[in-house]
Parts: C-alpha cells; structure tokens; sequence
C-alpha cells in the first residue's frame, strides 16, 4: 500500500497527513492565513520523523492565492526531489466528503468579502466551483467553516495540474487607464 | 566540502530564476521572465509574477539540472532569497526551495536578495570579495553599502530617498514612450545623443548635503526636472534627453561611492543590480574608480538583473564559511534589511 502524503494550504490552516489506505500515519495542522510559508515545512519535516512517503496528493484549491501557491510549490518541489508522483485535486471536494447531507454547499473565504463555493448533491459536486458574494450564494444549507479532510483528499480521482483561481490578476493596462 | 554544490531559487519579483554554483564555478544560470506580461501595465503586477512563478518553477529547475548536467541527488545545499521582495512573489521560491531541501534532506540558506547581487562578483573575480564598498543599484533599491564580510557583515552607509535608480529610468522611459522595462531603452538611446547636452540636476550634492546625507540618494527633483524639460520643449531631442538624464544619474552614482571609498578606506568597488548593466554606469565608473586607484569589480551584465546564480553564490559562501543554515520553519521577509544577510 502506498503512504501518501497529503498537503493542502487552500484556506487558513495548513494541513498536512500520511495517509496509508484506511490509516492515518500522521495528521497535523497550524492555523494562520499568512503562516503557510512556515508552518508547511514544519508539519512536513514532523511528519517525516514518522514515516516516509511514496506518493504526494496537494489541494489545487480554491483558496486565497499566496497561500495556496505555497503548498502547490511545495508538494511539486518535493515530489521531484523524492522522484514520486505528485497529483492536485479539488480542495472544495475534500471539505465536501466530511458532510453526510443529500443536498448542500461549501464556502471559503475568498478576500475581498467574497467566497469560493461549490454545491453538493448526494455527495456529488455540481459543476465547477465559483466566487461570487455571499448573499448571492443561496439554494441549499451551507456549510462555511469546514476545512479540508486529508484522508478524503488523497481518496479523490484525477489530476488537477493547475491552480484553481476563479479571478484574474487585477491590473489595469497604462492605455487603459483614464 | 570543500567545493559546494548549491542550488539557488530566485522569486522576488518578475524573474524565475534557478542558478547552480560549485564552490566559486557558475554550472547553470536559467532566467524565466514574465517581464512582457507585465510590459502593458507599465510596471511589475505582483499577482500576475506570483502566477507566472508557479508556472515556471519546476520548468526552471529541470533546464537548470540540466545546463549543469547533475542531478538534484548531487547538491549539497539549497539557497532561495528570503527577502526583500513581493511577499507572493517570494513564497513560491520559499515554497518550492522548502520542498527541495525536505525532499533532498539537505540544507536550506534563506537569503538576502541584495547581499546577494553583491555577492554574485564571487563569481567573476577570484579574489576575495570583501571588504568591499557596494553599489546596489536596481528597479527597487539604491544603496551604498560597507561588506565587511558578505556572509556576516553589512553596514549601510546610506540610500535613496525617494526613487530607486532603476525606477527613475522607467518613469523617464515611460514619460518619453519608451516601453518598460526603461533602462535598456534608455541605455540604447543615450549613445544617439550628447550627455553633456542638458545639465539635469545631482540630488544631494550641495555641500550642506554632503555634511549630513553623503551618501544618500534623491532622484525625484530629477525626474521632475526631465517632465519639466519634455513639456518646456516640444521639439526635444530623445537622445540628449536619455544621455543626460542618465549621465545626472551615473555621475551622482560614482559621486558618492568615490566618496565612500575614500572615507573608509577600502580601495574596491562592487557595482551590483540591474542597473550595473547599464554601459554609461560601468565605462564612467572605470575611468574615475582608475583615477582614484580603487579596484572596480562589476559583474557581467547577465548576472547584473536578478538570477537565481547570485542566490547560488551568497549560498555557497554561506556554507563555505560555516555559516548555520536556516531554520526549516522561516517567514520570507518582504522588507528584509540589507544588514540582515539572511534568516
């Protein structure tokens, strides 16, 4: 079996676990929406004292950019340094798998008074995650201050190669400008 | 060790930038830029930096291995600029340098972005590198530093008040339409005219300035005085313009670092960032470091702008002085002080 380990800084914490199958090796997390630069190395090398891994699984996000770049530059630095595969996933689908109700939607703070979201019907995500404000995110109860589950998370199908950012860069081009 | 292999990360603004650097030996020197992205809004957008970092990362570091022609299992040591810089920007690099040295269970060295343009000289003089007086000069920062030692040892002997040096040359390209990045441009231009013809001012050089700033920089009377010029005469010729405008800049440059080799004592001279790749700033510099008999040392133009070699480089010396490296846990700093040299 493979032992996995899994990173994910989408949102305010940094999450990282060992996962080998049903098992959880190892499972740490540190709050702090401007920590994921420290706090990742730290869980990981925590985590390594443990076990070691053969396998990494990061959340591609949504999740505030500086952050989530963070993670994402780490898992594939790392997995080219240990010559194992690296593979991204939704992040809003690991916080939907903890939520056992037939219809409902997960937010995350987005900055700038808005949220990242995605509806979940019998434990499907329906269609693409969006960002919109919240009052005009509505049509099932909502679940706003999960975080993601690291033992769904390396359970999740596919490959996401790209961060999933939902905006553009803000900037406008000097002939533009008034 | 005697000769490290250290690979060095570079992320701090536009450039994603990997360097590989044995001992003193420059191996790879790889530079992915996201300057023409940034080129229509007139200046470096930190988030569109920070995404084209994390699109070019793992593509840098691979024709990096390559140019170098080792692989990861060779290097010893891990380097990444700490800071200063754009604090999106630097957590790629810190990210992926961290993920590095876990990976490879070798050493991390955060760096400082600005000693380390210093301390990439070490790579074209064999010498030893300090003492030195240093001219940092770049789109971001102008100062004038005393190295007493480049892995332990910086002092501050003064800096712009206003503008960077580099900065100046892109608002005067911007306002005379010259596109950005503006010192290339303006470089360029200057050989078309004549650089005694327009005498723009030399901030702080009054003799009052020179008792209690000397080697402080303004260059914003400057650039007001270009914008004034530009408007009084509708019939201006672009080459005087650009070869006086820069020829203020050069000779307050030299002005004060000159100055502050004589004051100290040390008789070398490093000239560091990307504006030591402009022609007029190293040939001037030439003539009267000469004169003075102080030994000029100015990187070749490539390792000028940022480069993750640099980073290499400040890494490498680091390890070769015995200098402890970073904690596994450190926070990029994106207003890191030169004095510290890294974290």
């Amino acid at each position: 079996m493979s032992k996995v380990l899994a990173i994910d800084t989408s949102t305010s914490r940094t999450s990282v676990a060992i996962i080998d199958g049903d098992r959880v090796v190892f499972s740490g997390h540190r709050d702090g929406a401007t920590a994921h630069g420290p706090s990742l190395p730290a869980l990981v090398q925590e985590a390594l004292a443990i076990s070691e891994v053969d396998e990494v699984v990061v959340g591609m996000g949504p999740g505030p950019y500086t952050g989530l770049r963070v993670g994402i530059a780490f898992a594939q630095s790392f997995a080219l340094a240990r010559e194992i595969p690296v593979r991204g996933v939704c992040s809003l689908d690991a916080i939907a798998a903890q939520v056992a109700e037939k219809d409902f939607i997960i937010t995350v703070d987005a900055r700038r008074k808005e949220v990242y979201w995605a509806r979940y019907t019998d434990g499907v995500r329906v269609g693409d995650p969006a960002v919109n404000f919240p009052a005009d995110v509505s049509g099932a109860p909502l679940h706003t201050d999960l975080f993601p589950d690291l033992q769904a998370l390396v359970k999740l199908p596919g490959n996401i190669t790209e961060p999933i950012y939902l905006r553009r860069p803000d900037a406008v081009a000097t002939a533009d400008r008034p | 060790m005697s000769e490290p292999i250290v690979l060095g990360i570079e992320t701090s603004c536009d450039e994603t930038a990997v360097g590989i650097v044995r001992g003193r030996t420059l191996l790879a020197n790889v530079i992915a830029s996201s300057v023409e992205e940034h080129a229509r809004f007139g200046g470096v957008v930190p988030e569109i930096a920070s995404r084209a970092h994390l699109e070019a990362m793992i593509p840098t570091l691979h024709q990096a291995l390559k140019d170098s022609k080792l692989s990861l299992k060779d290097i010893d040591a891990v380097a990444v600029t700490g800071g200063p810089g754009l604090v999106g920007a630097l957590l790629v690099g810190v990210g992926s340098a961290a993920g590095l040295a876990l990976g490879l269970n070798k050493p991390i060295y955060a760096v400082n972005h600005l000693a380390a343009h210093v301390s990439v000289d070490s790579l074209t003089h064999t010498n030893p590198l300090d003492p030195t007086i240093a001219l940092l000069v770049s789109g971001g920062h102008s100062s004038l530093l005393q190295v007493e030692d480049i892995t332990g040892s910086i002092t501050k002997l003064g800096e712009t008040m206003d503008d960077a040096a580099g900065e100046a040359f892109d608002k005067i390209a911007r306002v005379m339409k010259l596109g950005f990045p503006g010192g290339p441009a303006i470089d360029s231009l200057s050989h078309e005219g004549s650089s005694t013809a327009i005498d723009f001012p030399r901030g702080l050089t009054t003799s009052n300035d020179w008792q209690i700033r000397p080697f402080d920089f303004s260059f914003s009377g400057l650039k007001t005085a270009v914008a004034r010029y530009l408007e009084a005469t509708p019939d201006y010729k672009k080459g005087d313009v650009a070869a006086s405008f820069q020829e203020a800049i050069v000779d307050v440059l030299l002005l004060k670092s000159v100055a502050a080799c004589k004051q100290t004592g040390i008789n070398s001279l490093v000239i560091a960032g990307g504006v030591a790749a402009n022609s007029r700033l190293r040939a001037v510099a030439q003539e009267r470091c000469d004169k003075a008999g102080i030994q000029l040392r100015v990187p070749s133009p490539g390792l000028c702008t940022d480069n993750g070699a640099m980073v290499a480089a400040l890494g490498s010396l680091m390890v070769s002085a015995g200098r402890t490296p970073s904690p596994v846990a450190f926070d990029a700093d994106s207003s890191l002080p030169v004095t510290t040299i890294s974290l």
